[in-house]
C-alpha cells in the first residue's frame, strides 16, 4: 500500500506540495514508515504568507470575543479527539501514551487561556493627563506570524503561539517539525473544521528552506521557535537583520540540586520523571543531579536514584506497561551514544549503563536506550555542560548551596533549575540567586502553566518576551498610545 | 500483571468496572427478585468508570509523574470471580466480595497517586467509600 503523503494547508485548503523531495516519518518504536512529509518549496511558503496577509485585515477587524469563539470550538474538537491526538504523538515521537495525553492536555490549556483574549488584550487609560486631555494605550495586532516547531513536543509547542496569535487578530503560518509532523496535520484538520476564514491559519511542511523563508519574508512580522541553541541564536540574529519580532526558546542543561535535608524518598518519583520522562528529550528535563552534602547523603541519594532509574521499563509508548519510550530517531541515539563515550573518555564513571537497552517486546533497537547515570562528573566535563537530550543523568557534588549555585552558573544555559529541600532559607536563596528562567522548589519539571510565561535565560532563550501567558499576548500585539483632546 | 503507569491503571479501572457491571446484569437476568439492586450497581459502576476517565483526561499533564508512581500495584491482587452463582443466596455474597476487591484497589491506587493529581485520589477514595456502603438487601 502506498504511504500517505502529508499535505500543506494554505488559504483554507489542503494542497499537495509541488516538491519532489519527501522524508519518511518513522515510528521510532516499531521502525514502520507512517507517512511521508514534503520538503515544501519557498514558493509554497510565499503562498501561505500571501494568504495570511490577505486574511489579516478582515480578521483583525473581527471582534476579539468572536475570534475567541473559534477557539472555544477548537477546544471542543480537541476534547472530542483527545485520545486520537495522543496516539498520533506517541507513534510519531515515541513518548509514552501518558506523556502524549499530558501533551494534549497542555495544548488544550493553551487554547483555553488564549480564548480569554477579550480580557488579556485590554489596554489602559488615564483621564486628565493635562487639563481636558486623556491618554490611553491600546494593543493592536501586527499581521502575519509564524512558528518553527520542534520534534520533542510536536503537538503542543505550536499551541504556545498559534491560539494567542490569532486571538490577538494576527494570522499565522506553522512549519511543523519534519521529524514529527503528523499531530500538526491532525490539529489543522480540526482548525479546518472550526471554520476559520481562509488564510487565518496555514501550515507548510518542510525543513530549513521554509524556516529561512519565515525569517526572510518581508510580510512576516515575527517568528517563534523552540529548538536547539545554535539554531535559536541564528534565528535571533537573522530576525534582527530583517526587523522581525522573535521568541527563540533554545537548549538547556538543567540542574536539580539535592540538599542534605531533602525528602529524598518523596522526591524520587519527581526526579526520575524529570530526568527520564520523554526519554530525556525535554528542554525542562533534569540533566545534572547536583548533590550537596557529605558522603552519606550522597550515597543515599545516588543509590536510590540509580535503583529507580534501573527499574524503568522501556518499550513502545503505546504499551501501557512502558514507562519510557525510544528517543525520536536513530541519529539521536547515535549522537547520545557518542556523548556518552566522550564522557567516559573524560573520566566520568558510568554507574548505570543504558547503552544496551532492555526493551519490552520484540522491537527493533535502533532508537532505544535505557536510562544511564554517570557519577564522578565535574563541572568542566562535557557531560555537565552540553545538552545531551536523551535519558542520561550526570551526578555532580557540591559542598554547600553557594558552591552549587556557582556550578550551575558555570554552564552556559539557564532554562530551569530546581532545588529539593525542606529549608525555606535555602529555597529562598536559590530562587533569588539562581540564573534560570524557570525555578523549581521541590518540583522536578518546572513547566510553567499556559497563563504564565515560559521562561529561559542565558543561552536558553533569545528574545525579550516569552511564550505563553501575558508575555505572548504582548509579543503578538503592538502598544499604541493615544492622547486626545476635544475642543 | 503489574500496573506501573497511570494509563495502565485507567485501563484496569475500565476492566474491573465493566466486568463487575456485566456480572450484575447477568445476575439480574437470572434472579429477577434482585434485579433492581443489581442493575443499579451495574449502572453506577459504569458511571464510576466514566467519571474516573473524565477526571484523568482532565488533569493529566506532561509534567506529572504518572509513569513512575504506581509501584506495587498488581492486577492479580484484585482478581474476582464473575461466574453467576447457581444459588440466589450466594449472589449478594459474591457481589460484596467483588465490591470489596474493587474498593481495595481504589484505596491502594489513591495512596500511590496522592502526591500527583489531587482529583484522582480524591475520586478513587470517594468511589471506594460508595462501594463500602453498598449492601444488597437480604
Amino acid at each position: 500500500m502506498a504511504v500517505k503523503k502529508l499535505q500543506n494547508y494554505i488559504n483554507g485548503e489542503w494542497v499537495d506540495s509541488a516538491t519532489s523531495e519527501f522524508v519518511e516519518i518513522i515510528n521510532p518504536a516499531r521502525g514502520e514508515v507512517l507517512c511521508e512529509c514534503p520538503m515544501s518549496t519557498r514558493g509554497e511558503l510565499d503562498s501561505a504568507v500571501q494568504a495570511a496577509k490577505e486574511a489579516y485585515p478582515d480578521w483583525r477587524n473581527t471582534p476579539p470575543v468572536a475570534r475567541a469563539r473559534y477557539l472555544h470550538r477548537l477546544i471542543e474538537m480537541m476534547e472530542d479527539n483527545f485520545n486520537e491526538l495522543s496516539v498520533v504523538q506517541t507513534r510519531e515521537h515515541g513518548k509514552t501514551i501518558d506523556e502524549s495525553r499530558g501533551e494534549t492536555r497542555r495544548g488544550i490549556e493553551m487554547v483555553e487561556v488564549a480564548s480569554g483574549i477579550p480580557t488579556t488584550m485590554q489596554g489602559f487609560n488615564l483621564e486628565d493627563i493635562a487639563h481636558g486631555i486623556d491618554e490611553y494605550a491600546i494593543y493592536q495586532p501586527l499581521g502575519v506570524f509564524s512558528c518553527i516547531a520542534p520534534f520533542n513536543f510536536p503537538f503542543m509547542v505550536p499551541l504556545w503561539f498559534l491560539p494567542f496569535a490569532i486571538a490577538c487578530g494576527n494570522t499565522f503560518v506553522v512549519k511543523p517539525s519534519p521529524r514529527a509532523p503528523m499531530s500538526q496535520s491532525k490539529l489543522f484538520e480540526m482548525l479546518d473544521d472550526v471554520g476559520l476564514p481562509p488564510g487565518v491559519v496555514n501550515m507548510v511542511n518542510g525543513g530549513a528552506e521554509i524556516a529561512d523563508g519565515c525569517m526572510e519574508h518581508p510580510d512576516m512580522q515575527g517568528v517563534t521557535f523552540v529548538g536547539s541553541t545554535p539554531v535559536a541564536r541564528h534565528i535571533y540574529k537573522k530576525c534582527g537583520e530583517t526587523g522581525k519580532r522573535v521568541i527563540a526558546q533554545a537548549g538547556a542543561k538543567n540542574f536539580i540540586v539535592i540538599m542534605p535535608d531533602a525528602e529524598i524518598d518523596k522526591a524520587m518519583v519527581s526526579l526520575i520523571s524529570s530526568f527520564f520522562g520523554n526519554a530525556g528529550q525535554r528542554c525542562l528535563a533534569g540533566a545534572n543531579l547536583l548533590v550537596v552534602g557529605d558522603d552519606e547523603t550522597y550515597k543515599n541519594v545516588v543509590d536510590k536514584f540509580v535503583e529507580a532509574a534501573a527499574a524503568i521499563t522501556v518499550g513502545d509508548g503505546l504499551d501501557e506497561s512502558v514507562q519510557m519510550g525510544p528517543v525520536q530517531n536513530a541519529e539521536s541515539k547515535q549522537r547520545i551514544l557518542k556523548m556518552m563515550e566522550k564522557g567516559l573518555e573524560e573520566g566520568a564513571k558510568l554507574t548505570l549503563d543504558g547503552r544496551k537497552p532492555k526493551v519490552v517486546g520484540d522491537l527493533p533497537e535502533d532508537c532505544f536506550l535505557s536510562p544511564s547515570v554517570f557519577e564522578n562528573v565535574t563541572p568542566e566535563m562535557s557531560l555537565a555542560r552540553e545538552e545531551i537530550f536523551g535519558p542520561v543523568a550526570s551526578v555532580l557534588r557540591a559542598g554547600d548551596l553557594d558552591e552549587a549555585i556557582d556550578i550551575i552558573h558555570s554552564v552556559p544555559y539557564g532554562n530551569s533549575s530546581a532545588i529539593f529541600t525542606n529549608n525555606g532559607k535555602w529555597a529562598r536563596q536559590f530562587q533569588h540567586d539562581v540564573i534560570a528562567g524557570n525555578v523549581g522548589i521541590n518540583v522536578g519539571i518546572v513547566a510553567p502553566m499556559a497563563f504564565f510565561p515560559f521562561g529561559g535565560m542565558k543561552d536558553s532563550f533569545f528574545g525579550t518576551l516569552h511564550g505563553q501567558g501575558q508575555d505572548v499576548v504582548r509579543f503578538f500585539t503592538e502598544c499604541k498610545v493615544v492622547i486626545s483632546r476635544w475642543f | 500483571m503489574k500496573l506501573n503507569t497511570m494509563a495502565a491503571v485507567m485501563s484496569f479501572v475500565s476492566e474491573i468496572e465493566e466486568e463487575s457491571a456485566s456480572f450484575y446484569e447477568k445476575c439480574a437476568a437470572e434472579y429477577p427478585d434482585m434485579k433492581d439492586a443489581l442493575l443499579s450497581w451495574s449502572k453506577e459502576n459504569r458511571k464510576f468508570e466514566k467519571n474516573v476517565k473524565r477526571t484523568y483526561f482532565g488533569v493529566i499533564t506532561d509534567t506529572l509523574e504518572s509513569n513512575y508512581a504506581f509501584e506495587g500495584l498488581d492486577t492479580d491482587d484484585y482478581a474476582f470471580e464473575t461466574d453467576v452463582p447457581g444459588d440466589i443466596s450466594k449472589v449478594a455474597e459474591r457481589a460484596h466480595e467483588i465490591e470489596a476487591k474493587i474498593k481495595t484497589f481504589y484505596l491502594r491506587a489513591a495512596e500511590l497517586s496522592e502526591g500527583l493529581m489531587a482529583d484522582i485520589p480524591r475520586l478513587f477514595k470517594k468511589i471506594a467509600k460508595k462501594k463500602e456502603d453498598r449492601r444488597i438487601p437480604e
